[in-house]
């Protein structure tokens, strides 16, 4: 028989309670925080184009046939022809190498030695040297740019080579220019060798990495040269190499800076085009040609590099295949 | 029977100062009717006290959780949505004053310097916010670290673009890519961050008080018992001090339930309103990602296939064949009063599209300088009119759901106020009646 009075009952309320209340307690707490997930991390910048199986036979280009059509008046079904219906040239060119291809910033226009060549084959074809469109290119995307058909022509620093001609045809070259060192005043670097280890810096998919290389140098490669002069005024590498007339274009930026050493490599820019266009490829010969005997190629040259480059680079004479 | 089982196995206690362990041993094995009822006296108090400290530890635990998550973390969070905005801006303001060239128009670079300001501004209060071992410490680092060298990389941009070097472009590109690389990220971590602890604190706060009702419940349940059973032994009316007990409880337990769903209602709105705004944040960064875009294009004369990233930015607000987009993803959850508002947003985002269309025709027709205008706002039916007029209602929206948020976590707040201590009280007043009606009814058998 159980007494009437007993704190059984109530006991095992309570406990089953405390119980109860003690699991919800610990389970209900909050543990349930996924950890978040951090941003996804930045792709980086593209490995460095492989250089190509050596290929050493550079084709000249293809001469002009008989005289040069009047401007406004293409041969009708020719790829001026083509460009004139449009309105505009369109050019593949830099908005950031100084003397060679930049945009002014006090005018908003893009200037310089490649420029005028854009606005001489604008003249030859519309009679108007402005009726251009300019596309700014990476110096890794010119042939590029020309494959998938967004510009007609490449004026940007457009060294001939016979891996680039597989698939560009280029024009008769305009400009010759040796591949040489920027470096800072006073840093006692006269010659690649006075690098000692040192990182040498140019810009990415051009041939001047592929000389570096070759020469056993410590190569780091950013999009563009003046990238490269940025991290040389960081003091993260110790030079710039490029071609003379782009490196004399970056000293005249920065009174620091010299150029200095002998011609690692020698080069020739042209125009570069599409294979499958070899009348414009001919008519931009004839316009080059004609620059070449008025005078206005050489004394294009003059304007932008007299002080600047010695000597200023001459117009190199035409050799064509045929 | 009773609860004596330790009790019968130790041997007697003995010599001095021995009394209060009789007297201890008297209430948990005394075979009389007294002790027993001294017994169930304890029990009861025992069980009140108990709900009394469930109540105290989790009320205080829910009110201090939504205290921090509606004020500090909501602090830190909109700290974070607005250096973001701020920092994005700052990038869209430096690339869109190097497109008009040579002078950078005077309102572009106010904007920039105020973006800046901000953005420092925003800095230190959060990193006053957040305490050292906070797991959003480390993301502040970067946007400390890095942002004088942004800064400093577009001041060098601007004196070389003055003095008329392309090299101002270099040190602008590489800003861009140091902003879009490592700052904006940082900044877009820090608010993920501080959008996950602010569910956390308004989930701990908002959930169900399982524990409390449960030892709250059996409490009630012992104290109703007892009062029953002791009714039907003395064929009495009900023992006052019983009832007062049971009456005690009954309303500590009303108070959890009404609060806590009171509370939970208000912090679902106010993570309804926060969501909402973080969705259009998210919107706002990608128009200024677009933005950016579109003066970079027109900078480095990219032509038509560099639009690429406008399009990507633009069709990510505002929807796709195949993807809802951003502003329906906010319209969704937002509630219907705020539909007004969104469809606002989107009808200036399609205005900016369209101007953005004519812009890029424009452009790509050869016509750069017209396009320069239209960007730069001279024309006032161009892009960066447009803009201009997304951004205020694209800004007002997001502050309108923000204010939202604030005045839902301020009612949910003031819903636990006293949660804390009330509920507590009521218990231990609870626990003094139990005492109370049991030791009148022990009383009567002096």
């Amino acid at each position: 028989m159980r007494h009437p009075v007993d704190a059984r009952r109530p006991a095992i309320y309570l406990v089953v309670g405390v119980v109860l209340a003690l699991g919800a307690a610990l389970l209900g707490g909050p543990a349930a925080t996924g950890a978040p997930a951090g941003p996804a991390p930045a792709p980086q910048a593209a490995a460095p184009a492989q250089p190509a199986p050596a290929c050493t036979e550079v084709r000249e280009s293809l001469r002009p046939r008989g005289p040069l059509p009047a401007p406004g008046a293409m041969p009708a079904g020719s790829t001026m022809a083509a460009i004139a219906q449009r309105g505009r040239l369109i050019a593949g060119v830099d908005q950031g190498k100084f003397l060679t291809g930049y945009r002014n910033s006090l005018t908003g226009t893009l200037e310089g030695s490649d420029i005028d060549v854009v606005h001489t084959i604008a003249k030859a074809i519309f009679g108007d040297p402005q009726r251009v469109q300019f596309v700014v290119l990476n110096i890794a995307d010119r042939a590029t740019a020309l494959e998938r058909d967004q510009v007609d022509v490449v004026v940007n620093n457009f060294t001939v080579t016979c891996e680039r001609q597989r698939t560009v045809e280029f024009s008769a070259p305009y400009m010759p220019a040796s591949q040489r060192l920027l470096v800072p005043l006073g840093s006692g670097i006269r010659e690649v060798e006075d690098l000692g280890g040192r990182t040498v810096c140019t810009s990415l998919g051009s041939t001047t990495e592929v000389v570096l290389r070759d020469l056993g140098l410590q190569v780091e490669t950013l999009p563009g040269i003046p990238d490269c002069v940025l991290e040389m005024q960081r003091g993260r590498v110790a030079a710039v190499s490029s071609d003379d007339v782009i490196l004399a274009g970056l000293a005249a930026q920065d009174p620091n800076t010299r150029v200095v050493g002998r011609a690692l490599d020698t080069a020739r820019y042209a125009v570069g085009m599409r294979p499958d266009e070899p009348d414009l490829v001919r008519f931009v010969n004839g316009v080059l040609e004609a620059a070449r005997a008025d005078g206005s190629l050489a004394a294009s040259n003059r304007f932008w590099y007299t002080g600047r480059l010695d000597p200023v680079p001459p117009p190199p004479p035409p050799v064509y295949r045929d | 029977m009773s609860l004596d089982l330790e009790s019968t196995t130790r041997p007697p206690a003995s010599g001095a100062g021995s009394g209060l362990r009789r007297r201890l041993r008297v209430l948990a094995t005394g075979p009389t009717t007294p002790d027993r009822l001294r017994r169930v006296g304890a029990v009861l108090v025992l069980g009140c006290l108990l709900a009394g400290v469930f109540s105290l530890v989790d009320g205080s635990a829910r009110t201090g959780a939504v205290r921090d998550g509606g004020t500090r973390i909501a602090a830190v969070h909109a700290d974070a949505a607005e250096m973001y905005r701020s920092l994005a801006d700052a990038d869209a303001m430096a690339t869109s004053g190097f497109v008009s060239g040579g002078q950078e128009p005077a309102q572009l670079r106010a904007r920039y310097d105020r973006d800046i300001a901000d953005t420092t501004a925003r800095l230190v209060h959060a990193a006053g916010l957040l305490p050292a071992d906070d797991p959003a410490a480390p993301a502040i680092a970067p946007i400390s670290a890095q942002l004088p060298v942004y800064t400093g990389l577009v001041e060098s941009a601007r004196t070389l673009n003055r003095l008329g070097y392309p090299l101002g472009q270099s040190n602008l590109d590489s800003a861009s890519r140091l902003m879009a690389r490592e700052i904006l990220p940082a900044a877009d971590e820090l608010r993920a961050l501080q959008a996950t602890a602010l569910t956390d604190a308004f989930g701990r706060a908002a959930s169900t008080p399982f524990a409390v009702l449960l030892i709250g419940l059996a409490a009630l349940a012992a104290v109703v018992d007892a009062a029953v059973r002791e009714r039907r032994r003395t064929q009495r009316v009900l023992s006052v001090g019983l009832t007062a007990a049971a009456a005690a409880v009954v309303v500590m337990l009303l108070w959890w339930v009404v609060a806590t769903s009171v509370a939970s209602g208000r912090l679902g709105d106010a993570e309804r309103h926060s969501g909402v705004a973080d969705t259009l944040d998210d919107a706002r960064a990608a128009v200024l990602q677009a933005r950016s875009n579109e003066s970079l294009v027109l900078v480095a004369r990219g032509g038509g296939a560099a639009d690429t990233g406008f399009t990507t930015a633009i069709d990510g607000v505002l929807g796709t064949t195949t993807e809802p987009g951003l502003l329906a993803a906010a319209a969704d959850a937002a509630e219907p009063a705020t539909d007004d508002r969104i469809a606002a947003v989107r009808t200036a985002a399609d205005e900016w599209r369209t101007a953005h269309r004519t812009l890029r025709e424009l452009d790509d027709g050869g016509l750069y300088r017209e396009a320069v205008a239209s960007a730069t706002g001279e024309d006032p039916g161009g892009s960066g009119a447009a803009f201009d007029r997304l951004g205020g209602v694209l800004g007002e929206t997001i502050d309108a759901e923000r204010a939202a948020f604030r005045a839902a976590s301020d009612a949910a707040a003031a819903a636990l106020t006293g949660l804390a201590v009330g509920p507590a009280v009521l218990a231990l007043v609870a626990a003094a009646a139990a005492a109370y009606g049991i030791g009148q009814r022990a009383e009567e058998y002096r």
